[in-house]
């Protein structure tokens, strides 16, 4: 594959505030309570606490935004990441077991350290997917053909599946299930502003690392033996590379929750649009990634209005159809 | 090496003691202990102690009876599946089939509440049912993943697997749509599919599930031979006069009926037809008169074994069922792959 016009990326990137905004009007706008444009503008620049609309603006609308906007893009850029570096066009956080490495880390917190800090619960989260994506590629690595897109998309789903079920039964047995469901069934209407300042810096710095490591896994993606051969150290890079996913998807977990697909779908999307190269497809694939996921928050709050649908469900919708166009175009075939 | 039929009578009797002790256990532990000979006298209808009979022939009888009809059944299916896709990872789980006959089941639930209003969900004709909008929901589900994996009349195994997988977390994300729509009291049982569990056994689920165990399970085992044959290579098969299309379909629809009655009474309970197959070649060896049975037995003692550590180890509180065999069965499947690296 041939890069697409340099233009391109300056394109999704120029005129992403403008979509940026679009979603965001929208995402305000739209919810159980109308809003109109104007209570919105006057919450912004003349804020009245004793106005609940304005209350709901900038308590609810906006971090569920902004945490769907940022959610969307640290998952999108893990997934990136995953697929260039494993040269496999199924890797991505949530079919690798690194959303459930996440979540399980994160009941055990909440059952034994109930008390804990927000920053702490960031680490542990980071902690877990660290775990997950270590067992993951672990077992990957020690299995015939483990790393194959197939072979790796079974042994994630399981080791998910697994982590997932001792979680519930640790839950249930502590009798904190319907707190843990929570997190599985992502909380992005719930999110807590003081949780999304602290974990925002943490994201972004995780992007910039991605963005600073785009030209080694561009390398990467060309194969192991051509990466040797441009002089690349290979395992330094990988190393890198999955502590940045463990950081992105650490902080969109403690954060919201587990959301699939995002990472699966937004890279694929992305590569389409901009090419191989990853210095392009790191901030695009953030930018995509954010207003995809942001859409899909509005998207939730409108399938069976008043009520909401978990997000989950609006990208798993969107998710299956192209996860069967991927496996329909591309098999079994071995690279990304 | 014994005669294989004695060897299969041997397997089958120490399988049949395997079950008949998890199921003593099962009888007599609980929240409400009970003595072997209470047991009896309960059985034998000469106990007079009515709570021992709700206890035993309302509570644990049902639930025991279950776990071997849905072991059995999900054992068998195991085989067929296993067996018509030549692929050693098949498994109803993973294939996505226990999703889909769920989908099916929870739409039942959301759309023909109203018509069967007269009769509640515990009600008998609804029960009678749930296993044929299972069924539709499950061939539906196979269909699909049939059509996906097969191209140029190849039936492509990865393609199968993967798809099974799509479908299970998009099948899992439509039935908890569904479900959200649920009245409460229906939503809790909703829960119960997604998980797997026979917590709210009783006798009009076993109705409702053992003619499809018996009609299916003895259907299946007369087509032993044609599953012995799927081992061969397509065209040999042809070659000896075996409608392959044909009996692959038959072959699928059947393990998808035993499927869909065993998700409808106790929910998605995955890796038993992954498990209970392996351990029964391993057992018994490849000819599939002796694998069926065998396979039908190990499931059944896996799954009372498990619902007995299920609402034993977390006391008072229960586990349901099926995250129970996923614990057990997830390091099973990694050794298995494992395995297949020297082989």
């Amino acid at each position: 594959m041939k890069n697409k016009n340099t233009w391109m990326p300056v394109f999704i990137l120029a005129s992403s505030p403008f979509f940026i905004v679009i979603v965001m009007v929208s995402s305000v706008i739209i919810g159980t309570k109308d809003i109109s444009i104007e209570t919105i503008y006057q919450a912004i620049f003349h804020f009245n606490e004793s106005n609940v609309d304005h209350q709901i603006i900038w308590n609810s609308r906006i971090p569920r935004f902004v945490a769907a906007l940022l959610v969307g893009a640290f998952l999108a850029v893990a997934g990136a990441i995953m697929q260039g570096i494993t040269r496999n066009y199924l890797a991505s956080p949530s079919i690798m077991g690194v959303n459930d490495g996440s979540a399980f880390l994160v009941t055990l917190a909440i059952i034994f350290l109930p008390n804990m800090s927000n920053a702490s619960l960031i680490i542990i989260s980071m902690i877990g997917s660290a775990i997950g994506a270590g067992l993951v590629f672990g077992f990957g690595s020690i299995i015939r053909d483990g790393l194959t897109p197939v072979r790796l998309a079974i042994i994630g789903t399981i080791i998910g599946t697994f982590l997932g079920s001792v979680a519930t039964s640790i839950a249930m047995h502590f009798q904190v299930s319907q707190t843990i469901t929570l997190w599985y069934n992502s909380k992005i209407h719930l999110v807590d502003p003081k949780l999304l300042l602290l974990s925002a810096p943490m994201g972004i710095i995780g992007i910039i690392l991605a963005y600073s490591l785009a030209k080694g896994i561009t390398i990467s993606s060309l194969g192991e033996e051509v990466a040797i051969g441009l002089g690349q150290k290979t395992l330094w890079v990988k190393i890198a590379s999955m502590f940045t996913v463990v950081i992105l998807t650490g902080v969109s977990v403690a954060l919201v929750g587990r959301i699939g697909f995002v990472g699966l779908i937004i890279p694929h999307i992305t590569r389409f649009l901009v090419g191989v190269d990853y210095r392009y497809i790191i901030p695009c694939a953030a930018v995509i990634g954010g207003c995809f996921l942001a859409l899909c928050d509005v998207i939730s709050r409108l399938i069976n209005f008043p009520y909401e649908t978990p997000i989950g469900v609006v990208t798993a919708i969107i998710g299956v159809p192209f996860f069967l166009y991927l496996i329909w175009s591309k098999g079994s075939v071995k690279s990304a | 090496m014994l005669k294989q039929t004695t060897r299969f009578l041997i397997i089958q009797s120490v399988l049949l003691l395997l079950i008949l002790i998890s199921s003593y256990l099962h009888l007599t532990n609980g929240e409400f202990d009970m003595k072997i000979m209470e047991i009896i006298q309960v059985l034998l209808g000469i106990g007079n102690d009515e709570m021992q009979e709700l206890v035993i022939f309302d509570f644990r009888m049902p639930r025991i009876i279950l776990a071997i009809i849905t072991g059995a059944g999900l054992g068998i299916a195991g085989v067929v599946l296993q067996g018509i896709t030549k692929n050693e990872l098949a498994d109803p789980g993973i294939l996505g089939i226990n999703a889909g006959a769920g989908v099916g089941i929870i739409s039942f639930m959301y759309f023909f509440q109203v018509m069967f209003s007269s009769f509640s969900l515990n009600g008998w004709v609804s029960i009678m049912l749930l296993p044929i909008f299972g069924f539709v929901g499950g061939i539906i589900t196979a269909i699909f993943i049939l059509f996906f994996a097969t191209k140029n009349q190849q039936m492509d195994m990865q393609r199968l697997i993967l798809t099974g997988i799509a479908l299970n977390s998009g099948l899992g994300a439509l039935s908890m749509y569904i479900s959200l729509k649920l009245s409460p009291e229906d939503y809790e049982m909703a829960a119960i599919w997604t998980t797997g569990s026979i917590y709210n056994a009783n006798w009009i689920y076993i109705w409702s599930s053992l003619p499809w165990l018996i009609i299916l399970g003895f259907f299946i085992y007369r087509k032993a031979p044609i599953l012995d044959y799927f081992q061969l290579q397509e065209d040999q098969m042809i070659s000896i006069g075996i409608q392959t299309e044909k009996e692959k379909r038959l072959l699928l629809y059947s393990s998808v009926g035993l499927i869909s009655a065993c998700v409808s009474v106790s929910g998605s309970i995955g890796f038993i037809g992954l498990m209970a197959p392996h351990i029964a070649r391993q057992l018994i060896g490849i000819k599939h008169r002796y694998v069926i049975p065998v396979s039908a037995f190990i499931g059944a003692t896996l799954v009372v074994l498990s619902d007995f550590i299920a609402k034993t180890i977390f006391s008072p509180s229960e586990l349901p069922v099926g995250i129970v065999i996923s614990i057990i069965g997830i390091p099973y499947f990694l050794y298995l792959l494992i395995r297949n690296k020297e082989g």
